[in-house]
């Protein structure tokens, strides 16, 4: 069996608090996201993944396994409440008052000076910038998802598949590949430009099927004419019933609908429009609730985030477990380019609510638009 | 010194054209003179601008042209998914007997019989061939055929008053025309994907199999040249949800003789006469898509279709058109593509029942010879044994060569390329179908070429990148060629050579 192993451990407790309330990321937004009534929610997700990984733990052939974390909200007391025996796990960084991404640096100083085997993190992609840019590709990384966009490779695709790909990876059953760790740039972000960068290569556990592959931004002039057929295909759709309210998600699939319906759609944002008419743009979770209450008939258009296949759970983090059960698992309606479809094998949802997510992902297949009366059949994985 | 360009020699007409030549010998006129209507006479005196040309010119002229044309006649073709067999010659003698060549379609049945007989028997042999309950030889080309079956079963559920049956699966390998004969044909259509062994996803079909589906269109063999092996499975798992199976009968030439679509469920299916009963392609065409339908659908066929005449006190009471009681309507204006009935009339006839099923036995086996021959040389697509086609891909290990290149080299050893990047599911596909009519020499020249490119892709690499390097015509810019058209020669272009010559 294997050696005395060694884990690093940390949580970015304010990963992910921005999406909620639509802020798009949480860098230097942290106060503004509290203010709008964001709750930190990396703890739990990181929950999910130790308790999953202790039951996985009990049922597997016993290795040594050592842990080093941060103080406080940072690890510590996610790994004790999960089940980690204390005498396992050693605090190498403390944390005084509010953690910044200088304690991430500093903490994974110390997890390189210990020659960990695997850094585990919870958080976005500014956590896995900030753990690169001291790690480089020294080490693995493995990210628990819970940021507000998750470009870079380094994610598993949710909590519970993190557990099993970290226990197969300390079981040496899995090897270590180069992925890529991107960000966007959040100001531009906010503005409504889209701007991803690839900051650092790193190291990554390679489980194929649990991995997400860095986003592949899919540009094709070609796609333009197939875009138009969307649109048109939806908007003669729309014609035949109820006026209806209908949401626009993120992307550049989504918003070339509302250009060639004529509205000014916001890039990365949530809109809503009525008889043809744009009556919000860029949404938050609480103002799509609201709308929801005055319209009946109701739509949401959205485009899975090309190659990852994530249609709700990164980017979108206002479209809540609570606004997609408000609107209706059956009045989504996913489009997508065939060009993008093509590096897109499997669709994914990952809203934070299990049970959500497999009523979304259907019976194995969903059905996405990809042409004037046009839809194909994709495979649906959890 | 004249500039010798042996490359790119071959001029237009306009420019091969000198004043006060010409050829004039007209037959004599064998109807009576008369004025033209004043309307149609000519107000200026400008010139109409032919070119002046001596019949030895034009001879020449459209001989070079010809020679610079790739033939099956010229070359191996193996163009996959296309059964670019050989086109017998006698095909072409029995199309051009005066009796079908100079027949109108206008003139009364009574004197056209021969015509109607010819027509009866190949509805009656392609019947025979499919397992189907009656054929319509209406649509002129394959794609046609689709639509046309595709109006059928819309007519079939509005009988039925089953209007919301809109939803047509189509396999993710399947032709590019299904999903555009769907939309023409008022329904929507939802992509199939198929599973690891290039077979249709049973699991997905499943899914998709609902009260919304209207019916498949299903290729079998497919277009990865596999046969559907759960055939069976599919058909009964559309009929069980109310949905109907169509055939797209582009690749009969696996099955003629040997499997009988009809008999394994199918519906309704469209036969290509230009692919599997060796008539002419494409330039050479035109093309015909006749229509088999099983009992459910035989009513709303396509008409004009040819009958016997039920008269039990004549011995050979004769033929006539009819048209079936549900049907769609027609097609075309007249009875569809004559001229190619007559040829995969005469195919027919030559093979007979046993020879048919020997082509497509044969074909299989030229398939899988040469799919052995290039095993271990380009990556197989699917490694099982294959119908009349198999899919390549053409990467090479250590090389940055790519399907076009491969295609375009194959050029300059004189054979025409595979089908390239179709399917789509298979990423640099070489789609090849040596069809049943070429040699086991044939075949292993075309495999030593294929050999010699994949040495050439590793220690010359650019040969490739910039091949063909022997064809009239070097590496063409196909995207731009695609996007700025250029139909006709410029007007100004033209009128400066005349006035040159």
């Amino acid at each position: 069996m294997c050696d005395k192993k060694c884990v690093g451990f940390l949580i970015n407790p304010i990963a992910g608090m921005g999406g909620r309330v639509g802020l798009k990321g949480t860098d230097g937004m942290e106060n503004q996201a509290r203010a709008l009534g964001a709750r930190p929610a990396a703890h739990l997700r990181a929950m999910d993944a130790l308790c999953r990984f202790v039951q996985l733990m009990s049922h597997a052939t016993a290795f040594p396994l050592r842990w080093l974390t941060c103080s406080g909200e940072m690890g510590e007391a996610v790994l004790k409440t999960a089940g980690i025996p204390m005498n396992v796990i050693e605090i190498v960084h403390i944390v005084t008052g509010q953690s910044t991404a200088e304690d991430t640096r500093r903490a994974v100083s110390s997890f390189m000076a210990q020659k960990v085997d695997l850094i585990v993190f919870c958080g976005g992609d500014g956590t896995a910038r900030d753990i690169c840019s001291v790690a480089g590709n020294g080490v693995p990384i493995l990210g628990i998802p819970s940021g507000v966009k998750m470009f870079s490779g380094v994610f598993a695709i949710n909590p519970v598949r993190c557990a099993e790909t970290m226990l197969a990876f300390l079981q040496d059953r899995l090897t270590a590949v180069q992925t890529e760790v991107l960000d966007l740039d959040e100001a531009s972000y906010r503005a409504g430009e889209w701007k991803v960068k690839l900051y650092h290569a790193a190291l990554t556990p390679f489980e194929p099927r649990y991995m997400q592959s860095s986003k592949a931004l899919i540009e094709d002039v070609d796609d333009t004419a197939v875009r138009a057929g969307i649109a048109d295909y939806l908007l003669e759709q729309f014609q035949h019933e109820t006026p209806a309210l209908v949401f626009l998600g993120a992307g550049s699939t989504v918003k070339s609908v509302g250009d060639r319906w004529g509205i000014d759609k916001t890039l990365l944002g949530v809109d809503a429009v009525v008889n043809g008419e744009c009556i919000g743009s860029d949404l938050n979770e609480q103002q799509i609730l609201e709308l929801l209450g005055r319209f009946k008939a109701r739509k949401l258009i959205l485009s899975p985030i090309g190659a990852q296949g994530f249609v709700l759970g990164r980017g979108n983090s206002q479209l809540s477990p609570a606004v997609i059960r408000e609107i209706g698992c059956n009045n989504i309606i996913v489009i997508a380019t065939p060009a993008k479809l093509a590096k897109t094998p499997v669709l994914r949802f990952d809203t934070g609510d299990a049970m959500l997510d497999r009523e979304l992902a259907d019976d194995g297949y969903i059905r996405v638009v990809t042409g004037y009366r046009r839809r194909t059949l994709v495979k649906t994985m959890l | 010194m004249p500039e010798i360009d042996n490359r790119n020699s071959e001029k237009t007409v306009y420019e091969l054209s000198a004043v006060g030549r010409g050829t004039n010998l007209m037959p004599e006129c064998d109807v009576p003179k008369t004025e033209l209507p004043g309307v149609l006479l000519r107000k200026d005196t400008e010139t109409i601008g032919l070119p002046g040309l001596s019949e030895l010119d034009v001879v020449r002229h459209f001989v070079h042209l010809s020679q610079r044309n790739f033939s099956i006649d010229g070359g191996f073709y193996p163009l996959g998914s296309c059964t670019m067999k050989y086109n017998p010659k006698i095909s072409e003698t029995c199309a051009r007997f005066e009796g079908f060549a100079q027949s109108h379609p206008l003139q009364p049945d009574e004197t056209v019989q021969g015509n109607l007989k010819l027509m009866y028997d190949l509805q009656e042999w392609l019947k025979e061939i499919g397992g189907f309950a009656a054929v319509s030889l209406q649509p002129t080309a394959g794609a046609q055929g689709e639509l046309t079956a595709l109006l059928m079963m819309r007519a079939f559920f509005r009988n039925c008053g089953e209007t919301g049956r809109t939803q047509i699966l189509i396999p993710d390998s399947a032709h590019g025309t299904n999903p555009a004969s769907t939309t023409m044909a008022g329904f929507e259509s939802l992509e199939i994907p198929s599973d690891k062994h290039g077979n249709l996803d049973l699991a997905a079909l499943n899914a998709a199999c609902d009260d919304t589906v209207a019916g498949l269109m299903l290729t079998n063999p497919n277009t990865l040249g596999l046969f559907e092996r759960d055939i069976e499975t599919i058909v009964r798992c559309v009929h069980d949800c109310g949905g109907l199976v169509y055939g797209d009968g582009a690749n009969m030439n696996a099955l003629a003789g040997v499997v009988r679509p009809g008999d394994l469920g199918i519906d309704v299916m469209h036969y290509n006469l230009h692919k599997t009963f060796g008539t002419p392609h494409g330039g050479g065409g035109p093309g015909s898509g006749p229509l088999g339908a099983g009992d459910k659908l035989a009513a709303y066929l396509p008409g004009p279709m040819v009958r016997r005449i039920d008269n039990a006190e004549k011995p050979d009471p004769g033929y006539m058109l009819f048209t079936p009681e549900k049907t769609i309507g027609r097609m075309n204006s007249y009875f569809g593509s004559f001229g190619v009935f007559v040829r995969a009339y005469a195919y027919i006839l030559q093979h007979g029942a046993e020879g048919l099923k020997q082509n497509a036995l044969h074909a299989v086996l030229n398939a899988n010879y040469l799919r052995e021959k290039l095993r271990g040389i380009y990556p197989l697509s699917h490694d099982r044994t294959c119908m009349h086609e198999f899919v390549l891909q053409g990467k090479i290990d250590g090389s940055s060569v790519r399907a076009v290149d491969i295609s375009k080299r194959l050029l300059d050893y004189g054979f025409h390329p595979p089908t390239i990047y179709f399917p789509l599911i298979v990423p640099e596909a070489l789609m090849i179908e040596p069809t049943e009519t070429e040699s086991k020499q044939t075949l292993d020249a075309f495999a030593d070429a294929m050999k010699a490119i994949a040495l050439e892709a590793v220690d010359h690499s650019e040969t490739l990148h910039s091949a063909p390097h022997t064809t009239p015509v070097g590496r063409l810019d196909e995207v731009r060629a695609a996007r700025q058209l250029k139909l006709r020669e410029d007007d100004r272009k033209v009128k400066d050579n005349l006035n040159k010559a």
